[in-house]
């Protein structure tokens, strides 16, 4: 898996970039749901990297943790001892709870990883992080509006991605070309947890709209 | 298992910052029931169209009524995912076809509730107008005015931000309550009266056309358990907080219904009111306690009527969103803005709908206070009342087939009497319904009204027929809400 890769942008990162402008790294999505697709990303990586997956016990889908092995990356690493830690809560759970915190840790990962430029100060406005080299951060929307317009179903990360984007809402805004149809079939090639995860996250989006707060 | 449950949770302790105590809940129930909209708008127009003159009591014993029909309410959202729409009860109880009939009635009957609202807003601003500028446009310009400002702050999703809304709250208690004392300490030459709380007040000809205005001032009460997520504690916090907000709503509107008619005695307040129409508690506000009071509380009932049109706004469009997420309704309508993550195709239609409204009472001219604010008011209680007594027997259903170890007072003694309370309700309505519509006895618009819902009822079993046997996947999600994509599994 590519997630062992350190360097290069993570799924998360990826999602970030599709979900930002790519010059200017304003936000296309609103923080709250911004924060729960990043959630899911997070989440997403560790079930990429074969760390966690999903327990689907009839009712509720638990995180199940396949090995303890370092992620060899603060965030997910962290992400991963607090399932350890705890893993009887249900997946919304965690979604809500990395929420809370996951959008600045993702954006100090990228500053770290130099994928983002730190946020400046100008003229007493806080300008949002801009993505250091505009092209890299095109490159994860350019893939899903490719894979879109050719109808073909782009690498099992880049589902993932598709399938996040899609479900927290950002697709009609962010995406070339918004094909409903095209996003379920991409979505149904995924593995079953992954499926359930971004079933999952569109859950608590659909619940952070109704939500009055 | 049990041994992790035991330790404190770092994941639980966090989320549980983040969530509601029983004030917070108790602010945001009693909000979207707008005291001094009801008190200085519903009341008097009860008054007024009705004749009625035991408004007061009709408050205690409604407040009574929603009381017995929360006990099996609140014990039921602590079994039911998406608790805070009547038609997950329904279609948790009594079936997915029914629920989507009881969610045509509950589309219908908040927005009648939401639009009834711009009818309201022109003579709540009119007087402040002219008494600063000396002049005041139709009302229907004020009311376009609200309604562009709901559109947007719908679409925004602003919801009026909960300190706001408690400072908003907490002065219009406060002026109510002064209002309340200006009255009493000034009776009519008659001396007090307590003939409001006296039942056969109630019981006359027109009763019913009252009950159903007086329903309308509960409404927003049953949103508490929408906060069930949301709460510290979903087995104390909710239910506290739904007894809490009925008895404070029932007592503060039963006594400054009462306390209006101390100044004028209960012969001369439907009179009164005919004459000065919303303008009467401040009227005799300005008499009682000098004209600052007074504008201070006309302020207020600007800001109150707004503040409820955007709660009611919001509410139908999460309504309407929510369906579209269980593909009840063209799935377009489970989409979200964005940027704002507002539900903007119910927001949209709900702003279409008041835009329409307002159009045709302008061009018919039609009376905005008796005519839409009462009428659509009515009718939207109406429609209350129909979810009410659904819910109710959905609870009866719901936990004679789930056993559940809740007691039999919980499951079965109170949902029936509040059914069979909100049964004789919707029929003394029914009865009333041409005073509720001034019109004559016989005038066909009096079955009309009413009949919309039976369409409505009608076409949903229909809809959902047509979904088990077409849609097999759409139709077991039927009520689920939110995590219908989900297929209810957390």
């Amino acid at each position: 898996m590519a997630e062992g890769d350190l360097s290069r942008p993570s799924l998360a990162d990826d999602l970030f970039f599709v979900i930002h402008h790519n010059v200017t790294g304003r936000a296309r999505l609103h923080p709250r749901l911004a924060s729960l697709g990043l959630a899911g990303a997070v989440i997403g990586e560790l079930m990429l990297a074969e760390r966690v997956t999903l327990d689907l016990v009839p009712g509720q889908d638990r995180l199940y943790v396949i090995t303890e092995d370092a992620t060899g990356d603060p965030l997910t690493q962290n992400v991963l001892d607090h399932v350890v830690a705890e893993p009887h809560h249900p997946i919304v759970t965690w979604l809500h709870f990395f929420a809370r915190t996951v959008y600045d840790d993702v954006v100090a990962r990228m500053i770290a990883k130099n994928l983002l430029n730190p946020p400046a100060r100008h003229l007493l406005k806080l300008q949002p992080a801009a993505p250091v080299d505009a092209n890299t951060a095109a490159w994860p929307l350019a893939r899903l509006n490719l894979a879109i317009e050719r109808r073909k179903p782009p690498a099992i990360r880049d589902c993932v991605l598709y399938g996040l984007v899609v479900a927290t809402g950002g697709a009609p805004r962010a995406l070339r070309e918004h094909d409903a149809a095209f996003a379920t079939a991409t979505t149904a090639l995924l593995p079953v947890p992954l499926q359930r995860l971004i079933v999952q996250t569109e859950v608590v989006v659909g619940e952070a709209v109704i939500s009055r707060r | 298992m049990s041994l992790t449950e035991q330790r404190p949770s770092a994941v639980s302790s966090a989320l549980a910052k983040d969530r509601l105590g029983v004030p917070s809940v108790v602010f945001f129930v009693i909000s979207a029931a707008a005291p001094l909209m009801v008190v200085a708008g519903s009341v008097p127009t009860a008054y007024q169209v009705t004749g009625v003159i035991g408004v007061p009591f009709a408050f205690l014993m409604l407040g009574a009524i929603f009381a017995l029909f929360a006990v099996g309410y609140v014990t039921m959202a602590r079994h039911v995912v998406n608790a805070g729409a009547f038609y997950a009860y329904a279609a948790q109880g009594l079936g997915r076809t029914q629920g989507v009939a009881t969610a045509w009635v509950a589309l219908l009957a908040y927005n009648a509730l939401q639009l009834g609202l711009y009818g309201i807003i022109g003579s709540a601003t009119e007087p402040l107008l002219l008494d600063w500028f000396g002049a005041a446009p139709p009302w229907w310009v004020i009311a376009l005015v609200a309604w562009a400002v709901t559109g947007l702050l719908g679409l925004l999703r602003v919801d009026v931000n909960g300190k706001i809304l408690s400072v908003l709250l907490v002065s219009e208690i406060a002026v109510v309550l002064v209002f309340d004392i200006g009255d009493l300490l000034h009776p009519a030459p008659g001396g007090v009266s307590f003939e409001g709380f006296n039942p056969g007040s109630l019981f006359v000809s027109g009763v019913g056309a009252a009950l159903a205005t007086v329903v309308a001032g509960f409404a927003g009460i049953e949103s508490s358990v929408v906060f069930a997520e949301e709460s510290r504690d979903r087995n104390r916090t909710v239910p506290l907080a739904t007894y809490l907000g009925i008895a404070i709503i029932a007592i503060l509107y039963s006594i400054s219904a009462w306390a209006q008619t101390v100044p004028t005695g209960p012969d001369g307040i439907v009179k009164a009111v005919s004459e000065q129409q919303t303008e009467l508690i401040f009227n005799q506000a300005a008499a009682h306690m000098g004209s600052a009071v007074s504008t201070i509380g006309s302020v207020l009932f600007v800001t109150s009527s707004m503040a409820c049109m955007i709660a009611f706004h919001n509410t139908t469009a999460r309504y309407i969103f929510a369906l579209g997420r269980e593909n009840v309704l063209p799935s377009v309508f489970g989409r979200t803005s964005a940027r704002t993550a507002a539900p903007k195709a119910g927001s949209v239609l709900q702003t279409a709908l008041g835009l329409i409204v307002i159009f045709v009472y302008a061009i018919f001219d039609l009376d905005p206070v008796t005519k839409l604010f009462f009428t659509f008011g009515a009718f939207g209680g109406l429609g209350l009342l129909t979810l009410l007594t659904v819910t109710s027997i959905s609870v009866i259903v719901f936990f004679a087939r789930n056993p559940s170890g809740e007691t039999v007072w919980r499951t079965r003694i109170a949902p029936a009497l509040a059914a069979l309370a909100l049964c004789t309700m919707i029929g003394m309505t029914l009865i009333n319904f041409d005073t509720v519509l001034d019109v004559e006895p016989d005038a066909p618009i009096r079955w009309i009204l009413p009949g919309i819902y039976v369409v409505a009822i009608i076409l949903g079993v229909v809809w959902g027929s047509v979904l088990k046997a077409t849609r097999p996947e759409v139709y077991a999600n039927i009520g689920l809400g939110a995590q219908a994509v989900g297929g209810g599994a957390r």
